[in-house]
């Protein structure tokens, strides 16, 4: 393709009509030609800027939300499980539909940042940033429920293998145990992959701030990235390597959490499909999610040409493809239940129809999670930033919904009808869970107010600027001395 | 220097002396620790050449590191306070059992008690004496707990003002010369049924001394109806004493016998050892039950009627009817002749009873027709009338020779003696007359208006009262002085056979207490009783042979009389004097119950009694056997009734009973009571039953607040039942009252879903197919052995522990749930949490009702007929426990003998194990429960149940709660998961003893059935089995290589150590219902087997199910 003299200006421009640009050439994934110098400003000047008043406006209130959420788990801690609605046959219900829930949610940052930048998809640099964040934010708030909803937290270091005087390993058989190495390791790697895409833009901040204090602090973070060559190339091979390792991570985290379920002997829990059911389940909500946060950060700090209607496109079409990887597998849980001949499975997916609590199904698993997706299908709901965030909203509801009826509604009625119970959430229950939005979404506003929430460094890799042959001939912008533009 | 202190050497021969269980048990890890001396961490130091400067290192290290640890976080703190003075005899962690007998209405019943450190923990059934045999019953079992019921009266009140015991003696001292004048005219007691010899002893000193004083005892569940009837139709000072063994066709008219606690053990075990069966060429007795609400006896029925319990006279007198034709016995038909047949009467299936009829009639001589106590006399005269025609009287049904014993008083005769102002001095003993007496007590003289006994009390001058708690009627006493509850107390009883058996104090009074027979003998001017002088005397006169003081010592050791031998004696119906009694108080006009016009019934209550354990938190949180209520009574009501009233579950329905009588004002007098209802399948329609004993207003925290109270509708000439019979009452009416109440009720779901859980079929079913338990449930589709992946933990130990459960003798009456609570020091929870799903029940018994009849629970549609059926559901043991693999921390684990063990210290409580629980017995600790009372407490303007304050606020459990529990067993806080163990505590208990018996020889074996679990130990009809299941030899073993044996659950092949033997029912295949019997496994694969059956004649083919609701009901006879 060097040198093909088909390049023609305007195309290269991509604002130009549709009917204009030839049929085989890309969308740009940044609109207006915008170039290096905008793309910083932009970014960073959202970060440099005076505290917006909106900003403390919202914290004030997610901080609040946040600090009473940790007041309810203090409670729970201080005087028993009990002040939530559990009981004898529901042993877990919110906790563990929550726990669930947020690590769904930590599998789309990952996701774009690892499996999509080997698979070179180049969309993703717009929004792998916020995503990875989301990641990290999701998986703190899931991390909280486990570690609380035990009876005795002080005693939860018993999950770690640590050699003790009482020579007791925790049990390796127990799926439990999985979750506790897979999260933590997740959660390690998550981390360590997000900070590594940050230095080169930490460096930039670095070098923008006037302030003593930030300079110092954004340099510290920075680990003294100077933009040479040898900085690039070390930098890319660590990014690739943790893109490789976080790969199969995104992929195990969300099995070994349906293993929770997948390896016990209650119908409905006792199922095959669970792990990629679980993981295509959590692409679908983390995705959803990952929308959620950025189409009002997109309007609010005026990125529409860094996240583009494409992008949003191409998230709507994974959320479809995700979404129907698990209309699949719930309708193949039906009629496995059905073809398995055994009544206990069979009567549990009968009971998550008609039972007590049908209405979970039917609003959350049925309409929120099977047919709102697809939307999705035409083009037009992809375009519409309505369709696409209600149909977001719905799924992140269709997936809290589809993890509870799948705990609670395994449990509340199992194999000895005379045990049969039901699970009604106490204000505790409700107030923990609002209380762990409030700590995620009070996280993300200060990861937007601290940091560039979108990869500087990497969305100008995908600028044509960045394409060593690339020449704008009657909109020349020449790259400022001493590569600065480049950092 | 330091002297070195050297144990000394192991004698190789004579006694063996150890220093610790541990080291008695021998186990590896002892060995190891022997071997070490120091636990392993020490010897890493290298305990040879520790310098003092390694030494400071380690030391210093661990301090820092103890510093760094979690020493701030909360962990269970506790204190042991070793005794300053030895107690003789005692032996520090050994267990003591003495004999003694729980006085109760019907007669007392033998036990031992086992105490520690002189705190009494825990009661058994007297295995020696043969009423006991070793089982119990719930009152027995849960009595313990009364004993330190930290509510009970701990004081002497004078005019509700506090006095004491000084105060006390001078007002009886200065009482009795003031008697003595004048031959105790003014002079009454009330007390309790006790049979004491002792107590009627003293009683009879009293009559000596004061000629005039009048003796009452008042029982509001003893009905005299029984009593009276027997004296009238046999003869003086006798009872009549049923003989269930020999019994081949029982029929049952309103009559609970097999509620161990409201007769006695025997009748139970008698009745459950005609139903064992061990295998298919065994016979059984059959059971036909007529009764309007479900009792434990209607659950074992094989063929039951719901009627109305008013209408059992009717039903009786055209059952004597149709008996008198068949047999021409004369001697009935002499009674019936005076007895106007009734005119209208409640519908029934003729056929149902022409078959029981024929039944009863071919087992003549083998048969037993049996009323509840509480049936009038006419029903009593009757049905022995009926037992004479049958030729049952000396085969089932004995007449046995009591001490004679004087007319008492009734309650009546004291109201309008007191009405007439002739009682000057009321001595109330035990009871509770304010809460418990019927209304309507007397007539005033003056007014001729009824009235109640609370204004009757008011009235004499000085009431004295003896009592437990400080009650409604101490309130409106002068004295109120504490009683002693009998594990305090020195006195003696009869059993319900007539068994002299002993009461003996297993501590000395906890609150200072007096008992009965203190009271009377000061009162007698006997000097108050330090010991068992008084019941010494008693005992002399029994005139043991030999020497006194060996036979007093063997009396207390066996707690029973041996020597006293029970005379039985020729029974002979007076058919005269019980025709005449008859014709006097038959009454033929006794209207069927309508719609609009229901009856409404009282009974005891499986868990309060007569309201006498309502402050008893163990018996308040036990599931009633029947409709799996705590903590509340309810009006309980068929489906079709509760339709008509257009209630469902905890809504509140208003009784009104309208008297005939008028008050001052001209206005009908009426009596109200709003009260939850509770929708019970297979209860008769038109009627409703309440339990008494509920809605006490003054009496401990546990008690209050506790159901409604239906005394208040209870008047003397109504006392069981009340029904619009225009003399005494003009209507009954029952009407929504608008609003709930929440009931905590422990099994929602009454259905057991087809699931083959529980298994059943009929004798002839069984005789057909042996095998027929594996073909349900598709148990016989799977392979023998199921590969394994994994090694699982070896079972290698020479003693394998299993239980079996045989649901064919099962009552249902929940002893094992208690003693298992006992046992194993298992908290209440309260109201709330029950209702929240949270009992920590170990054992809970699951009753479904199963129907052939098609059911659609979720459209509200219960079945208007079913049977019920008991499933004890406890930890199964399993050897491939689900819980085990999915313990992240390794708590619960398997022993080498087979127990799936529950390490607490360990536990973190994930709950992950309750989730993969597949039988749902395991049990979370969701707050402190032994920390905290249950009950509200006042913060602010908030009354917050207990257990949701933090930990900053104050813990108000009482000291005396936790000397009840039992030391071997530990108290589990909160957070921590708990479970059936097979009380693991005596399997240990047994292991050392064995050790110890041992000694050098290598024998180390449990002796063969030695021991038992709590439950198995309660059971009275022995339906749980707990032993060794490695050696084929042990009950347990035998039981299970029975061919009913089966798991529950095989197809998840967890191997469940506890099986069960699946139910038995022995149906009369020409009865209308027989298709409609042992329906409980119909379902699935067994459901082809079900339509293959070929029972009965062309008119008995309801199988396969019949579609309408209820046999079309076809008039009742009429002679």
């Amino acid at each position: 393709m060097d040198g093909a003299p088909t390049t023609a200006p305007e195309v290269i421009a991509g604002e130009a009509s549709p009917s204009v640009r030839p049929p085989l050439a890309r969308v740009p994934l940044v609109l207006n030609r915008r170039n290096f110098d905008w793309v910083t400003n932009r970014i960073a000047g959202a970060v440099e800027g005076p505290t917006p008043r909106w900003w403390w406006v919202s914290f004030a209130i997610t901080g609040g939300i946040a600090a009473f959420g940790l007041i309810c788990l203090g409670y729970q801690i201080s005087t028993g499980v009990g002040v939530w609605g559990l009981n004898h046959p529901v042993g877990w219900a919110w906790d563990i539909t929550n726990f669930v829930f947020w690590i769904g949610i930590g599998h789309a940052g990952t996701l774009i940042s690892a499996i999509l930048y080997l698979l070179r998809q180049k969309w993703r640099t717009s929004i792998n940033r916020s995503a990875e964040a989301m990641t990290l934010f999701a998986v703190i708030c899931a991390a909280i429920f486990p570690g609380v909803h035990v009876g005795r937290v002080w005693m939860a270091w018993f999950l770690a293998p640590v050699p003790t005087q009482y020579g007791i390993w925790p049990n390796f058989r127990s799926p439990l145990l999985w979750d506790v190495f897979a999260v933590s390791t997740y959660f390690t790697v998550s981390v360590l992959f997000w900070y590594t895409g940050l230095v080169p833009d930490l460096a930039t901040l670095r070098d923008r701030t006037t302030s003593k204090v930030k300079k110092f602090l954004y340099g510290v973070f920075a680990l003294g990235w100077r933009g040479s060559n040898r900085n690039w190339r070390h930098y890319e091979m660590a990014y690739l390597l943790l893109a490789g390792l976080s790969t199969p991570l995104v992929l195990s985290v969300h099995s070994v959490v349906s293993f929770d379920f997948a390896t016990s002997v209650i119908p409905s829990w006792h199922t095959a499909i669970f792990p990629p059911y679980f993981v295509a389940g959590a692409i679908f909500g983390g995705f959803a999610m990952v929308l959620t946060l950025m189409i009002p950060a997109r309007a609010i700090f005026k990125l529409q040409d860094i996240i583009t209607p494409q992008h949003i496109d191409k998230m709507a079409k994974i959320i479809l493809l995700t979404g129907s990887f698990v209309a699949y597998a719930y309708a193949m849980e039906f009629f496995i239940a059905w073809y398995s001949g055994n009544q206990y499975e069979k009567f549990a997916f009968y009971n998550r129809i008609f039972g007590p609590y049908w209405w979970y199904w039917w609003v959350g698993m049925l309409f929120f999670n099977m047919l709102s997706p697809q939307l999705f299908w035409f083009r037009w709901c992809r375009h519409n930033i309505f369709v696409v965030y209600f149909v977001c909203m719905c799924v992140n509801a269709g997936m809290w919904f589809e993890r509870f009826i799948i705990i609670v509604g395994g449990l509340h009625r199992d194999f000895l009808p005379s045990s049969w119970g039901l699970f009604i959430p106490t204000w505790v229950d409700i107030w923990t869970f609002i209380g762990t939005l409030g700590i995620f979404t009070s996280l993300f506003l200060i990861f937007i107010r601290f940091l560039p929430m979108i990869a500087m460094s990497e969305v100008k890799i995908v600028l044509p600027e960045a394409d060593p042959h690339h020449v704008t001939p009657e909109q020349h912008h020449p790259v400022a001395a001493g590569g600065m533009e480049r950092t | 220097m330091k002297r070195v202190i050297h144990h000394p050497p192991a004698s190789a021969t004579g006694k063996q002396y150890w220093r610790s269980l541990n080291q008695l048990s021998d186990t590896p890890e002892f060995r190891e620790w022997l071997a070490r001396e120091f636990p392993a961490a020490a010897a890493e130091a290298g305990p040879d050449d520790v310098s003092r400067r390694s030494f400071l290192k380690v030391m210093g290290a661990s301090m820092a590191l103890a510093g760094f640890g979690l020493s701030s976080c909360r962990k269970p703190e506790m204190h042991l306070v070793p005794f300053t003075k030895s107690a003789e005899w005692v032996i520090p962690g050994k267990f003591l059992y003495y004999a003694t007998a729980m006085p109760r209405r019907e007669g007392a019943m033998p036990l031992v008690v086992t105490t520690v450190d002189g705190r009494p923990i825990k009661i058994e059934g007297n295995p020696l004496h043969p009423e006991s045999n070793g089982a119990t019953d719930v009152f027995a079992q849960a009595s313990v707990l009364d004993l330190y019921d930290p509510s009970r009266s701990q004081r002497f009140v004078h005019n509700n003002k506090l006095s004491d015991r000084a105060a006390f003696e001078k007002y009886i001292a200065e009482l009795r010369p003031k008697l003595a004048a004048n031959n105790g005219a003014g002079l009454a007691f009330m007390v309790e049924a006790t049979h004491s010899p002792t107590r009627e002893r003293i009683r009879a000193e009293l009559q000596k001394q004061f000629p005039r004083m009048r003796w009452v005892v008042h029982e509001p569940l003893l009905s005299e109806a029984q009593h009276f009837s027997t004296q009238i139709s046999f003869g003086d000072s006798l009872k009549l004493i049923p003989q269930f063994e020999n019994a081949d066709v029982v029929l049952a008219l309103d009559s609970d016998f097999l509620n161990c606690s409201e007769s006695n053990l025997t009748a139970v075990r008698d009745f459950i050892a005609r139903r064992r069966v061990r295998e298919a060429k065994d016979n059984m007795n059959r059971l036909y039950v007529v009764e309007n609400h479900f009792t434990l006896t209607g659950a074992m029925a094989d063929h039951r009627l719901r009627y109305p319990a008013s209408q059992i006279p009717a039903f009786t007198h055209a059952l004597a009817t149709k008996i008198a034709a068949a047999t021409r016995d004369p001697n009935l038909s002499s009674v019936l002749i005076t007895l106007k047949p009734p005119t209208k009467i409640e519908k029934y299936d003729r056929r149902w009873m022409d078959e029981m009829v024929q039944d009863l009639i071919a087992k003549s001589g083998a048969s037993l027709v049996v009323a509840g106590s509480h049936q009038p006399v006419v029903v009593q005269l009757m049905v022995y009338g009926i037992n004479a025609a049958l030729k049952n009287l000396g085969q089932t049904l004995l007449v046995r020779e009591l001490p004679k014993t004087p007319r008492y008083n009734s309650i009546l005769q004291l109201a309008s003696e007191i009405d007439a102002g002739r009682i000057q001095q009321l001595f109330i003993l035990g009871g509770d007359p304010v809460y418990n007496a019927p209304r309507a007590v007397t007539l005033d003289r003056k007014t001729k208006q009824p009235v109640n006994w609370p204004g009757l009390q008011k009235k004499v001058p000085e009431v004295i009262r003896l009592g437990y708690h400080e009650d409604e009627t101490s309130a409106l006493s002068r004295w109120h002085v504490p009683m002693t509850h009998y594990l305090e107390t020195w006195s003696d009883a009869l059993t319900p056979q007539g068994s002299h058996v002993a009461i003996q104090p297993m501590i000395l009074p906890l609150f200072d207490g007096w008992s009965e027979l203190d009271l009377l003998a000061v009162l007698a001017g006997l000097p108050k009783p330090k010991g068992p002088e008084l019941v010494q005397e008693t005992f002399r006169a029994t005139a043991p042979t030999g020497d006194f003081e060996t036979a007093w010592t063997n009396f207390l050791r066996d707690g029973f009389a041996k020597h006293v031998s029970l005379k039985n004696r020729e029974p002979k119906f007076n058919s005269n004097s019980a025709g005449g009694v008859a014709h006097t108080v038959w009454n033929n006009e006794l209207p069927p119950p309508t719609k609009d016009s229901p009856e409404i019934v009282l009974v005891g209550s499986y868990s309060t009694d007569d309201g006498r354990y309502i402050n008893n938190g163990w018996l308040q949180e036990m599931p009633s056997p029947v409709t799996k209520l705590t903590w509340d009574n309810a009006a309980i009501m068929s489906p079709r009734y509760a339709r008509y009233l257009g209630v469902k579950n905890g809504d509140l329905v208003r009784i009104t009973v309208t008297d005939t009588a008028k008050d001052p004002r001209g206005k009908l007098i009426q009596r109200e009571l709003v009260i939850a209802a509770l929708i019970e399948p297979g209860h008769a329609d038109n009627s409703i039953t309440i339990s008494l004993g509920y809605g006490r207003k003054h009496t401990g925290p546990v008690g209050e607040e506790a159901g409604f109270n239906g005394y208040l509708l209870r008047t003397s000439s109504n006392p069981h039942y009340i029904v619009a019979d225009h003399k005494a009452i003009q209507s009954v009416q029952v009407s929504k009252a608008g609003g709930s109440y929440a009931l905590a009720v422990t099994q929602d779901h009454w259905s057991i879903e087809g699931r083959g859980l529980f298994r059943e079929a009929t004798l002839e079913e069984y005789r057909k197919d042996e095998e027929f338990v594996k073909k349900v449930a598709g148990d016989e589709e799977l392979p023998k052995q199921l590969p394994t992946l994994y090694s699982h933990p070896k079972l290698d130990a020479p003693q394998q522990w299993g239980m079996v459960v045989d649901l064919n003798t099962c009552t249902g009456c929940s002893a094992c749930v208690i003693a298992c609570q006992a046992e194993n020091n298992i908290p209440i929870v309260g109201k709330l949490q029950v209702a929240h799903g949270r009992s920590m029940h170990w054992i809970r018994i699951d009753r479904y009702y199963a129907s052939a009849e098609p059911f659609n629970e979720d459209y509200g549609q219960y079945p208007e007929n079913p049977e019920m059926v008991h499933e004890p559901m406890m930890c199964q043991h399993c050897e491939n426990a689900p819980c085990e693999t999915v313990c992240p921390v390794n708590a619960t684990v398997h022993s080498e003998d087979g127990l799936n063990v529950m390490v607490y210290n360990r536990c973190i409580g994930t709950r992950y194990c309750l989730n993969n629980c597949p039988f749902k017995v395991r049990r979370f600790n969701y707050f402190d429960y032994n920390q905290r009372p249950v009950g509200k407490e006042k913060v602010g303007f908030f009354s917050v149940y207990q257990e949701y304050l933090g930990p900053l606020t104050e813990k108000t459990t009482a000291d005396t709660i936790k000397m009840q529990k039992n030391p071997n067993v530990t108290v589990r806080m909160r957070g921590v998961m708990e479970k059936c163990t097979y009380c693991v505590q005596r399997i240990e208990e047994a292991k050392i003893a064995a050790h110890v018996r041992a000694g050098a020889s290598p024998n180390t074996l449990i002796p063969r059935d030695s021991f038992t679990t709590a439950c198995a130990q309660a059971c009275p009809t022995e339906a749980i089995v707990f032993g060794d299941v490695a050696d084929p030899e042990t009950r347990v073993s035998k039981i299970k290589a029975q061919n009913r044996n089966y798991r529950l659950l095989e197809y998840l092949n967890v191997k469940t150590r506890t099986s069960y033997l699946a139910r038995i029912r022995n149906p009369n295949p020409k009865m209308p219902d027989a298709g409609r019997i042992a329906v409980a496994s119909l379902e699935h694969e067994h459901e082809k087997r079900v339509q293959a059956r070929e029972l009965g004649g062309p008119e008995t083919q309801p199988r396969p199910r019949p579609q309408t609701p209820a046999p079309a009901p076809t008039e009742g006879t009429r002679p």
